[in-house]
């Protein structure tokens, strides 16, 4: 399961959303501008506090790392 | 292989100058770590002429669509350009990837990057509080009291865009009054949220795991004061990419490559220069394409030994 923390005006989200939907890969998107719990959840996951921040099964990749996510997708 | 040019940096500057090289059949090289230069980030661009908006993004993927028509100008994406030397039949390029080339003529278009404040805390909370991209970290500080650092253009507009999110936000200058665009200082001083701190030398971002303070030293009474903030955002200018040709070409006192406007030639024969990295007073996406074209032209112009005037005077004979 990829989720993927966003806001809307980050240049590296949507790098990394065209990045998934190019490799047929699901994802679902949580924009953390417009949810406080979501903006918190985050902070909490990747104990920092930029987007985006990708979830793959509970790891965590801070920024449009494409090296660690094709890593971590095994692509 | 030797080239007949090395283009270094693919922002508006360098990639103006493929298009060129490329119209020109020049032998190009392209080196670049990606494509738009420091625009990218830009959620919105309206001043690229004959386009009322569009992202930086999208703007870099049509510099990058726009090199690739033309088959004699190779791209080398993403490879970043570490060291120009002098080489038997021109300009050699050590990149990061410890490749070597060789061209006879170059142009560096590498463009800035944002300066930092260089004080104690800004490393170690880079990300936790500390932000160089306001467009996109703006809602994260949802409720926040936040300090924006620089006077000038963008750090009004940094607080702009974080006006509609920060709880309190304190724009920090150096100076003993903002250097923004007089009319963006009269639409944001419109805002209660908003405290305009003048003559604040920035000393330490303090914090435990994110941020939560700023001290500053007030220059009217020399006393150090602390702000309590949760993010701080820089916004204090840029620095040229000139660090490659500081040992080769002439350089100013700001690190700027110091070029003729004419023609974009420095004082190295067969070394060009375009964008931001160069000596030119407006750092604009449009003026770096124009750039680029004159270093393209002046490079074609080098390699054939044509010399060349303005149309008019060369009707002339003078």
């Amino acid at each position: 399961m990829v989720k993927i923390y966003t806001t809307p005006a980050c240049v590296y989200c949507k790098m990394a959303k065209e990045f998934f939907k190019e490799h047929d890969i699901a994802y679902e998107e949580k924009d953390v501008s417009a949810d406080k719990a979501v903006l918190d959840e985050m902070i909490q996951k990747s104990g920092q506090m930029g987007t985006p921040v990708i979830d793959v099964d509970g790891k965590i990749v801070v920024g449009f790392d494409e090296a660690a996510i094709k890593d971590l997708l095994k692509l | 292989m030797v080239y007949d040019l090395i283009i270094v940096g693919g922002g508006p500057a360098g990639a103006s100058a493929g298009v060129y090289a490329g119209r020109k059949k020049m032998k190009t090289l392209l080196i670049t770590e990606s494509f738009g230069g420091q625009s990218v980030i830009s959620d919105s661009i309206e001043n690229w002429i004959g386009m009322k908006q569009v992202t930086g993004l999208n703007l870099a993927k049509m510099f990058e669509e726009h090199l690739r028509v033309y088959d004699n100008v190779e791209i080398r994406m993403p490879e970043k350009a570490a060291l120009v030397k002098e080489a038997e039949n021109g300009w050699e390029v050590t990149t990061d990837k410890n490749n070597i080339y060789q061209a006879k003529t170059l142009i560096i278009a590498s463009g800035g990057h944002r300066k930092l404040l260089n004080i104690a805390g800004e490393e170690q909370f880079n990300g936790k509080g500390v932000s160089y991209c306001s467009t996109c970290d703006a809602p994260i500080f949802r409720d926040k009291n936040v300090a924006v650092i620089g006077g000038g253009n963008a750090g009004a507009e940094a607080v702009i865009d974080l006006l509609p999110y920060a709880a309190k936000i304190y724009l920090v200058s150096i100076g003993p009054e903002l250097k923004a665009d007089p009319e963006t200082v009269q639409e944001i001083k419109k805002s209660s949220k908003l405290v305009i701190i003048n003559n604040a030398e920035t000393k330490e971002i303090l914090g435990d795991r994110f941020v939560a303070g700023l001290k500053y030293m007030d220059k009217n009474d020399n006393q150090i004061k602390t702000l309590e903030v949760g993010g701080v955002f820089v916004e204090i200018g840029s620095v040229p990419n000139s660090e490659i040709v500081k040992d080769v070409v002439e350089i100013n006192k700001a690190g700027e490559i110091v070029v003729d406007h004419k023609t974009g030639a420095t004082n190295k024969p067969g070394i060009f220069a375009a964008g931001d990295v160069t000596d030119e007073i407006y750092k604009q996406n449009n003026i770096s394409a124009g750039d680029g074209v004159a270093a393209a032209l002046s490079a074609y112009n080098y390699l054939f030994n044509i010399k060349k005037q303005s149309p008019a005077s060369e009707n002339l004979n003078i």
